[in-house]
This record gives structure tokens, sequence and C-alpha cells, in this order.
């Protein structure tokens, strides 16, 4: 019921895009401060955003889905399925921050120093240079390889287009152009860093953009609490509550329950429950009312795991 | 890309790690375009190896998503550069297909708006710089997205609604034509007024304190002007003339009230001159009655040269070509259209044929005739019911429809969403962001004169509160007559709501 470790490990390997490059430098990352290695949380206001495809899972990995809000890269002009960033409920974020797992990384500012940012540009643009003449070389090499295949073809037919084929292919190395506008450019999702500038993160969630109100600090305990009891949660706003829990992960099952935090001693009209009692019914979920137990009761003084109290609601009839 | 060298700083390497080679991205451009469709979902996890091996198929089509890269074409990339300052991205290359419902020029440059650039990042359609390196859309979401410009909640449903195809512009309050524009049906002049809404603030240049006297005399007397040219279309209603319509009898005011055309007197106080009263009588001026078939002389005499203004000199007018020109033929009706106007007019009365109505000579004389009528008709009400402190609400006969006797008697009277609102203050939790056109008529969408929006979106969320009447009102009152839809941001998941008017209906037909 839990995540897959196991197969997450198994994606990642699977995934051709990684640049293979720097895999080699990052088991020399490994052996640096391990708060490099923290999940990264940009902040857009008081959203938290996820941006590399390997924070998001990792995030997953342990739990943590989050919702796609961006535009995806293959397609962009449609809302069936939406692409990067990673927006995390503020309960996610708090909990990757608890568990010292993620590190929020502060406004970028410009960087002051000019040698240091001339000399980013003249990295960026010889980058280019190179780029392009590479991507020259591979253009030329793959015509010339279509026009062999053409050839070759053409050979086995009867007529004499063949030496046609062969005398283009012998001058394309004169003749071949390829101009700077064919090149190929990356426009990049997370951010690349041709500008050096020094990053400033935070570590603590104490210093992080969020409010912390009682809300969200009930919201929190039940979160926390579910999670660790194996399920998958994510925002259930549409549905009239807080969270959708889900018995494994999102892409593949049904949410079972619609969690409803109420603080303790919190009222509740009557009317309220009947109306998230029939949505819950109509539906087809079962919707749980849960309250973290207060400290007094409990006599700790931090509310650790188990202490949240679930009543769940459903229609019966009078027998 | 351009890091190959060991650099000591870890974490920088782990930046870099999204980029593509230059082989990958050779190869990027034949990628496929198509988005796997997503299967049937369990109930249950019963830890089969199915169940696992189809778990896993998912989420690899799920990275393997993810992680593509944007990968364009140099040629087709608009290069474009983000200016802080003013908050907007400058065009530096030709604008693409875009530019037909998103962006503006000034000043000879073409910008787009921040929502918009970023909107267009996210499409692959243009490439904005800052400081000469190209910004990431991570970069693009967090220069760009501020209180000041568009937040992030405002950005998603923006780029919901571009993604299915509406054309959204941000909304100017001041481009609401005032009810009193929509009644006289006045052209929208929006451009000027986007022009102003952009423009940066620019120091004021001193204005002369005679010029700050003169505009609200000028003011003071167009309004004048056009408040007496509605009195008097009103007059002539109330008057016939059996008589000839000639005679204007010249009464009160003295030709030294008569000033107020004249530019002399800029000292005026706006104040006072608002409050005086039109400067003539209209209770003793006739107007000549062309319609009426009772009139048959054959020319007008000159007016009174203290009616017309300055030295004008305006001789006799003969009536002849004006009345070719007027339709005074009778009316030939069809059989059927005859029986249809004799049931209308069965219980129609004419005014005009009341031998006590035409003796009337003006407005007062016939609002006295009235009221007499009236007394007289309430003497023989019943006096204990009548004279007493607490009278009934309606007679038998004064009614002659359900909804007027509904009107009459009900106690509490229905209001409508726009009423009583001039008395309440703008809000600032509840604004509205977005003006929204439709998909279909982007071929014709001109920047310039978007005309009258499909809707108007007010973004919110499910952890504020819904609105309240007060925010309905003033939110619908800000934009007149176009509907306004509550866009609710649920983390990335976006529902829509509006409120529609209803009227109870108080007619039994």
């Amino acid at each position: 019921m839990a995540g897959d470790p196991a197969g997450m490990n198994m994606s990642q390997q699977s995934s051709s895009l990684d640049v293979k490059e720097d895999m080699d430098t990052k088991s020399e990352s490994e052996h640096q401060a391990s708060k490099d290695d923290l999940i990264d949380i940009s902040f857009c206001e008081s959203t938290p955003l996820l941006w590399k495809v390997s924070d998001m899972k990792r995030c997953r990995s342990v739990g943590v889905i989050g919702a796609l809000v961006g535009s995806l890269a293959r397609q962009p002009r449609q809302n069936v399925r939406l692409g990067r960033p990673l927006e995390l409920l503020q309960e996610e974020a708090l909990l990757l921050g608890d568990t010292n797992t993620a590190a929020a990384s502060l406004q970028p500012q410009d960087c002051g120093d000019e040698e240091v940012h001339s000399e980013a540009v003249r990295q960026y643009e010889a980058g280019l240079e190179s780029s392009y003449k590479e991507q020259c070389t591979l253009a030329l090499e793959d015509k010339k390889t279509v026009m062999r295949r053409i050839m070759n073809e053409k050979e086995n037919g009867t007529d004499d287009s063949g030496n046609a084929i062969r005398d283009r292919l012998n001058a394309l190395d004169q003749s071949f152009r390829f101009p700077r506008s064919a090149m190929a450019i990356q426009l990049c999702t997370a951010r690349a860093g041709f500008s050096h500038c020094p990053e400033e993160r935070s570590f603590h969630s104490t210093d992080w953009p969020m409010p912390r109100d009682e809300r969200l600090d009930t919201r929190f305990c039940v979160y926390r609490d579910l999670r660790n009891k194996g399920f998958y949660l994510t925002s259930a706003g549409k549905f009239g509550g807080d969270f959708l829990v889900y018995p494994g992960d999102p892409l593949r099952f049904h949410s079972h329950f619609i969690a409803l935090c109420i603080s303790m001693d919190e009222e509740l009209p009557l009317s309220d429950i009947l109306a998230i009692a029939r949505l819950g019914s109509n539906v087809k979920k079962t919707v749980l009312l849960c309250s973290p137990r207060s400290r007094g009761e409990t006599g700790k003084d931090e509310s650790v795991e188990g202490d949240v109290v679930y009543s769940s609601l459903q229609w019966s009839s009078m027998v | 890309m351009a890091d190959r060298d060991a650099s000591t700083d870890a974490h920088k390497h782990n930046v870099f790690e999204e980029l593509l080679s230059p082989s990958e991205l050779f190869e990027a451009r034949s990628q496929s375009h198509k988005i796997p469709v997503r299967g049937q979902k369990d109930f249950l996890p019963s830890g089969s190896e199915q169940q696992r091996a189809r778990l896993q198929q998912s989420l690899d089509e799920h990275w393997t998503l993810l992680t593509e890269e944007r990968v364009e074409r140099l040629g087709n990339l608009v290069k474009a550069v983000w200016i802080p300052d003013e908050r907007l991205v400058e065009l530096q290359s030709p604008a693409g297909k875009f530019w037909q419902t998103m962006g503006f020029s000034e000043r000879g440059k073409q910008y787009l708006r921040p929502e918009e650039a970023l909107y267009l990042m996210e499409c692959g359609n243009v490439q904005v710089f800052y400081q000469d390196l190209p910004l990431s859309i991570q970069e693009g979401y967090e220069r760009f997205l501020s209180h000041g410009t568009v937040t992030l909640h405002q950005y998603q449903v923006f780029g919901h609604l571009k993604r299915l195809g509406y054309v959204v512009n941000r909304f100017d309050p001041s481009s609401v034509p005032s009810t009193y524009e929509r009644r006289l049906n006045l052209p929208a002049s929006s451009l000027d007024k986007q022009r102003k809404q952009l423009k940066r603030k620019r120091s004021q240049s001193p204005v002369s304190s005679d010029k700050q006297n003169t505009s609200p005399v000028e003011k003071m007397t167009t309004q004048d002007q056009s408040e007496q040219l509605v009195h008097t279309s009103e007059s002539p209603a109330g008057q016939t003339a059996p008589d000839p319509p000639l005679e204007e009898s010249m009464q009160s005011a003295d030709v030294s009230d008569r000033t107020w055309w004249m530019e002399e007197d800029v000292q005026l106080p706006a104040a006072q001159a608002q409050s005086a009263a039109p400067r003539w009588d209209f209770s003793s001026i006739s107007f000549p009655d062309l319609g009426s078939r009772r009139s048959h002389s054959a020319s007008l005499a000159s007016p009174d040269p203290s009616l017309l203004p300055g030295a004008l000199e305006v001789g006799g007018c003969d009536l002849a070509p004006w009345l070719r020109r007027l339709n005074v033929k009778q009316e030939k009706l069809s059989q059927r259209e005859r029986e249809r106007q004799r049931e209308r007019d069965r219980y129609h009365r004419d005014i005009n044929s009341d031998r006590e109505v035409r003796h009337c000579r003006n407005w007062a004389e016939y609002l006295q005739l009235v009221e007499d009528r009236r007394r007289r008709s309430q003497k023989d009400r019943p006096v204990h019911l009548w004279e007493k402190e607490v009278t009934p609400l309606t007679q038998p006969g004064q009614c002659t429809s359900h909804r007027e006797l509904l009107d009459q008697i009900s106690i509490i009277k229905s209001s409508s969403l726009s009423e009583e609102v001039s008395s309440l203050s703008p809000s600032d939790q509840w604004k509205i962001s977005f003006d929204v056109y439709q998909p279909d008529t982007v071929a014709e969408f001109k920047k310039s004169q978007p005309g009258r929006p499909y809707t108007r979106m007010c973004v919110c969320s499910f952890d504020g509160p819904v609105p309240d009447l007060h925010a309905m009102k003033q939110l619908s009152v800000q934009s007149g007559d176009v509907s306004v839809t509550f866009a609710v941001v649920d983390h990335g998941d976006i529902s829509f709501y509006c409120f529609k008017d209803f009227r109870l209906p108080t007619d039994v037909y």
C-alpha cells in the first residue's frame, strides 16, 4: 500500500532523457554536504512549487503527490494533461520540511557582480555556438544517410535518377547549408543556472512564506497521520472536503474517503454534516471527519503519530 | 551544456542535469506529439503482479511526459526581453500568429503583458531574455507573477482559458460604459482608455489656473444644454395647436441672465452654475407641431430673436417641403389588422380626444386636472376604510393585470442585483481580473475594438469566503451588462460558477 521505492529506482534508470555526463559527477556530489541533496521547493508567494523531475520522483517515493499546474511540453494547448510545475499542498511542503527532505529556494536576486555575469553570458553564447556546429555536422550526416538510402533503393530500380542523386551526394559537403535559424533550441523548464548566481536556500520550514494558522496546523496533523498510515492524499476542494484519501497511488486507484479536518472544539452545524454526507454518497466515497486530539488530553508537548480521531459518516436506514 | 569542467559546487551540477545535449536536441525534432490515453483505474490494491506492472507502466509514462523538454527551431521562436521596471515584455523580433489576440503596440514597439509572455513561453513560441540570458519557465513564474502584475491563481485561470482557445484580456474598469452611455448607444472609445491604462506614470506638467477654471465651466454649459434639449422635446407632447403655432411669448428672464453661452465669464464657480434652473420658461413657449393633422398653416414665422443664441437671424420657414418629408399619410390597415386594432382599442381612450385635456395649455394645468379627477373619484370611497390611519392597498377596478395588483399589495418589493449599488464601496477582496471572449470570434477579433466580452472572470479559491450579496452586487455593477463568472482555483483544478438574476413570475398568462 505504501509507495514502491524499488519501482521508483527502476523508472529513474529507464528514463533516457537525463544527461548521462552528469551521472559521474553526481556520485562525487554525494560526498559533498548532504544539504545539496535536498528537494528544491520554489515558492510563488505562498504556494510551494517543484520544478525538477528528479525532485518530483523523490516526492512521490515518500508519498507526496501534488498537482501539475503548467502546460505539458509535448502538447501545451490542451487541458487534459498538464505538465510542470508540480504544486504542493502546504501540508505536503511542511511534511517535506519537517523530515528534512526539502529546502526552499528564496527569490533570486540579480547577480550584482558584473564580471561574473558577463562571463556567464560568454559561456552561454559559446555553448550555443558549439551546439550549432555539432547540429550542423549531425544534420549533414543525417542528410547523407537519407540520400544513400534513396540511392540504394533507386539502384535496385531501373531508371537513371540514381546517378543524379550520387552526384548530389558527392557535392553535398560543399553545397550543404544549415542556417542558424534551423538550429534546435531548448526552452528550459526548470532553472538552468546559466547566470551562475549563488542560490539562497532556507532549511527551516518556519521561515517559509506560508502563513501558519490553527487551520493549517489541524490539517497538517491529519495529513501527517494519514500519510504515516500509508494513504496517499490529494486536495479535495471540489468534493467539499480537505483531502481525498487513496489506498494506493492516485494514478491507478480511486479514492475511498473524503477527509474533512475539524478541530476538536469546533462546532459544526447539522446542516453542514448532512450536506457533506449527501455529497459523499453521491460520489460513492465515505466521508471522514478527522480531529487531532488536543494536547491536554494526550499530556504531551507536541502531537505525535496516532493522535487523530476519525469518524466516518454513512447513510443507514432505520431497521 | 556550457559547464563541463568539474566545479566544486555540487549543487550547480544538479542544476544542469536537465539540459539536453546537441545530439538530444537534434533527435528531439522528431519526437511524438501524441499524449497516451489513461486507462481505467482499479478500486482496491490487491498486491497482484499485474496491478504492480500496470502502475509501473503508468508511472513510466507519467515521468516520460514530464521529463520532456520544449525543443524549438530557433527560426520559429520570437525573441523578447523582460523589462522589470515596466513589468512588460518587449518583442525584439516580429510577432507570430499570436499577435492577433495578444500583446499591444506602444511608441513603435511591440509589448506583451507578463501573463501573456509566460503563456507563450509555455507554448514554446517566445524566448524571453533578461540581461542577455534566456529565462527558464521557472524563472518566468518567479519574475512575472506577483501581486503587482498577476497572481499565480489568476495566471492558472488565464492559462486554462487560453488553452481552451478563449481570448483573455486584463479587465479595465474604465472600459465599461456607464448606464447613461449605454442608453445613448455611444461607440466605446476603448483605444484611448487602454492607452491611458498602460502608459507609465508621467510627471504632470503644471496646469495654469485659468485652464482649471474654464474646464468646469465648459462642462457645466454642455450639461445645461443637454438638460435643456431633453426638456424641450417633452413639452410639445402636451400641447396641441389648433391655433397657429407661431407666437412665442417672451417671458421672465431678461437679457442679462442669458450670458451663459458667452465665454467671458470664466470665474463662475461650478457649484452655483449647477444649481441654477434652466433659464427659459417652457410653460409659455409653444413648439410647432408639424406631425399633427390639425395644423394646416403653410409656413412658420421667424422665432423671437431673444430665444436665439448670439446675433443669429432666422427668417420664416416654408413648411411644404418638410411636410412632404414627413409621412402624414393615413395608415391603410388590412381587415385583420383593423380587427386587431379594434380589440386593442376597445378599452383604450385617446387622451388627446378628451375635451378637458385639450383645454389645458401647459403641463401645470394638465397635472391639476389629473389631481382634480383623482380627488373626485375618491369621493365615493367608503369612509371607514379610507379615512382612517390604515388604508387599503388597492381599490376594485384600479388594476388591470395580475402583476399590477401584486405590485400594489406586495409588502416586500423584489429587487434586482443592480439596484442600490451606488452607495457600495469597492472591496479589496473581490476584483474582476479578466475579460473573456469566445473562441469562435478569434478570426474577426480586433485588439483595438474587442467589443463586448462573453463574460468577466473573478478569481478566488476554496480557501476563501463565498461571495456575499455585497460582493456580487458590487461586481455586477463594475462589470456593466456582462455577466461575471467566478473561477475557483483548487490546486490546478478550476471550477467555474456564475450567479444569474432571477425574477419570480408575477403575471398569469
